[in-house]
């Protein structure tokens, strides 16, 4: 990039990091000025940081309890119900021939009940107390009391109601979220990585390696992704892990026709050519001279292919070849809600969310390519 | 140039292979295919028949000669890739096989259900451009104002809710749910009576439009029924077909026109003193179409092979869903047979796509 830039000071080779930063720096602040983009990037951010605090934001294990002067962390480690002493303010004597059971608990040695105990000491005055996260559910916490069968409608309990197992939609959305957003940062960065390498060796050497490759390409993006996933999932244990790798394995194909076209077209120019002469090795010329010229349009367009890969998630998850069972996501959401089409809430939040959050990247990626890329349409009239 | 494309043709038949190979290796790789749904149906059988004995004699062995059988049925007694020159040479010969699960030839089950299919495909596709190139027209117009600005926020939504998505919506709000019943559930059309939209009911006599087995005949309604029918079972689908080429066709032509016009050809057709009409849809669109019509040429897979997402949400029996419960189901030869006739499609769609490209800019050289 030849461009002037104000505030760069004269200099040798050896600004030439310090050049490519400055323009790193003159997108930064005009992304900066695009103040839809910017706050829906700082938002985004700061609900994504907050995402993995959700064990302490949603959650059906208390943050703290002081029993008998002693204060516990639940949130940190495991107790048993014994602990808070289920025993003697039962009347529960191990001699007694009564069971745990006959004062409403499941056995002693289960895991504590935190809501039921903030209740007990509550009720019992002093200065025990509980400390419940602000939504005191767990995702895969069922809920199976509410009176009718699940799903519940929206109630005071449970805001956007439970799903067909009686688990808090809301608490499952956001755990959702976090998955999601995880889920999609990574394929993007993997498949980003592939298509680069693949499509810059392709556009780079052509000839031969490019006719074949190309065609090897081509077969591979021809295969239906949907058909190898379901049956890579019947064979494998379906896990995170390798829907990533599957979902990667098949988004980098974009990127790699792109990249495969910058090269092919950057390799003609003159600085390359300039380049070879003065005996580069090709890797130097691949990854410092062509790379950086060849990069900014697909990051600029990286936003978007972090929408795709949610939606490639939510479809799959949809059709219940997605994420393993009990996982929180919107996909299945969504899919309950087409099973029980009367339950609206099964439908309307999932998309709700998934709308909102995918709006946000939407308008990140705008602002990313305006700050890029910016086009000043002028016209007459 | 045309050599170019002869080339590009003659290309896509290694590609072809390649992609039809490794697919037909991977059904023969995959356990829980038809031989084990046949073993397993021969199990079921024998132990209801059996009782007993049958089992107590070793669970329903199935002799070794009808094993042998039924690999043979399933070219299972060959290695993979002698099953594959099989297929391929009938592929040749126009026989795509019988499907597993349905026992009928594969081309009927694809030929039954295309028309389906082509139908929503064709009327979304339609409809996107017709809708899609006016709305981004104005927009480039008007850009900056508010109608660009509210018309952006229902294009976003297009973008962020994707078309399946949004059916189920949809069905939710509009179909019976909670709130109001004003279209179906989903399918292509009403098959029986009961299902027929009540003021088509009042029409017709129950006697009058079922055979003699009072099987619910279609064909034998009014045209007037006929068609309230249909368009009752269509506009909820469509809809979603729309809103997967909705946000980028209309973004894609505001920016396209956008970018014209502020070219100096733009400029200078004003020095002439053109009417900002003439200039605007003379000069300056014809220019901006490229882009769009070029994508026509990769919209002949979409348009043929459906959408099985949005097939599936509302029980649409076209080759989207047929594809899908075939894979479910590993039903191979309905697999391979939709996998074929996609690939060929979407091969010769990208080529088509580029001759277009070239035809109609000619500043394009293909070498």
């Amino acid at each position: 990039m030849q461009t002037k830039d104000p505030d760069q000071k004269a200099g040798g080779a050896s600004t030439e990091g310090k050049k490519s930063l400055s323009l790193f720096q003159l997108r930064l602040r005009r992304f900066r000025r695009l103040k839809r983009g910017y706050y829906s990037f700082l938002l985004l951010l700061g609900l994504y940081i907050l995402s993995f605090f959700l064990p302490f934001l949603m959650n059906n294990r208390a943050l703290v309890v002081r029993y008998n002067g002693t204060y516990y962390f639940p949130a940190l480690a495991s107790y048993l119900h014994e602990t808070f002493g289920y025993y003697e303010r039962l009347g529960f004597f191990k001699d007694t021939v009564l069971s745990p059971q006959t004062f409403g608990i499941d056995s002693v040695l289960a895991r504590t009940d935190y809501r039921k105990l903030q209740t007990d000491f509550a009720a019992r005055g002093g200065d025990d107390f509980v400390l419940m996260p602000p939504i005191p559910y767990h995702p895969n916490e069922q809920f199976l009391d509410l009176g009718e069968n699940p799903p519940n409608a929206p109630s005071r309990l449970h805001l956007m109601g439970t799903d067909d197992r009686g688990r808090d939609v809301f608490v499952r959305l956001a755990y959702g979220f976090r998955i999601s957003m995880t889920f999609a940062l990574i394929v993007t960065v993997i498949s980003y990585l592939i298509g680069t390498l693949v499509g810059a060796c392709l556009g780079y050497f052509g000839g031969w390696l490019d006719l074949i490759g190309l065609r090897l390409v081509e077969i591979w993006g021809a295969i239906p992704f949907l058909y190898t996933v379901i049956i890579l999932c019947s064979l494998l244990e379906p896990s995170f892990l390798l829907l990533t790798l599957i979902l990667s394995a098949f988004g980098w194909l974009g990127i790699c026709y792109y990249i495969r076209g910058e090269f092919y077209r950057e390799k003609s120019r003159d600085y390359v050519g300039a380049a070879i002469a003065t005996g580069e090795r090709d890797t130097t010329i691949i990854a410092r001279y062509i790379l950086p010229n060849a990069l900014t349009p697909i990051i600029a367009f990286a936003p978007f292919a972090i929408v795709a890969n949610i939606l490639a998630l939510v479809g799959l998850d949809f059709l219940g070849f997605g994420l393993p069972a009990p996982t929180p996501s919107w996909g299945e959401l969504i899919g309950q809600g087409k099973a029980n089409i009367r339950e609206w809430h099964l439908v309307v939040f999932p998309l709700l969310v998934m709308f909102f959050t995918l709006q946000l990247v939407v308008f990140i990626g705008e602002a990313v390519r305006e700050a890029f890329d910016p086009k000043v349409f002028s016209r007459l009239r | 140039m045309g050599a170019y494309f002869i080339r590009r043709f003659l290309l896509i038949i290694p590609t072809f292979i390649g992609v039809t190979m490794i697919a037909f290796f991977i059904t023969r790789m995959v356990p829980g295919g038809p031989l084990d749904r046949a073993i397993m149906q021969f199990r079921m059988g024998a132990a209801m028949e059996g009782g007993a004995d049958i089992a107590g004699a070793g669970g329903g062995q199935i002799p070794e000669a009808a094993l042998q059988e039924l690999k043979r049925a399933f070219d299972l007694d060959k290695p993979w890739y002698a099953a594959y020159a099989l297929w391929l040479g009938k592929l040749a010969r126009l026989d795509l096989g019988n499907s597993y699960q349905y026992r009928e030839p594969v081309a009927g089950l694809v030929a039954d259900r295309l028309p389906v299919s082509m139908y929503f495909g064709l009327l979304g596709f339609t409809l996107a451009y017709l809708i899609c190139i006016p709305l981004g027209i104005v927009k480039a117009l008007k850009h900056g104002s508010r109608f660009d600005f509210v018309s952006s926020a229902i294009v976003f939504v297009g973008y962020s809710i994707p078309g399946w998505a949004m059916g189920a919506l949809l069905l939710v709000l509009f179909a019976g749910g909670q709130f109001y019943a004003w279209f179906p559930l989903g399918g292509f059309r009403s098959s029986a009576y009961d299902d027929l939209p009540a003021m088509v009911r009042q029409w017709e006599d129950i006697d009058q439009v079922s055979d003699e087995f009072g099987t619910f005949q279609w064909d034998q309604m009014s045209l007037r029924s006929r068609v309230i029918d249909q368009v009752h079972h269509t506009v909820l689908p469509v809809f979603c077909y729309m809103l997967g080429s909705f946000a980028s066709l209309t973004v894609l032509m505001k920016n396209s026109l956008m970018e014209n016009l502020g070219k100096d050809f733009v400029r200078t057709a004003f020095a002439k003193g053109l009417s900002p009409r003439r200039v605007v849809y003379l000069h300056t669109l014809r220019n901006s179409l490229i882009p769009i019509a070029t994508g026509l040429g990769h919209a002949l897979g979409v348009l043929m092979a459906g959408s099985y997402l949005i097939e599936y949400v509302f029980n649409i029996d076209g080759i989207g869903y047929l594809g899908y419960t075939a894979i479910v189901g590993r039903d191979y030869t309905v697999v391979m047979g939709i996998l074929s006739i996609n690939i060929l499609l979407l091969l010769v769609g990208n080529i088509f796509s580029d001759m277009l490209y070239a035809m109609i800019d000619p500043r394009i050289r293909f070498e």
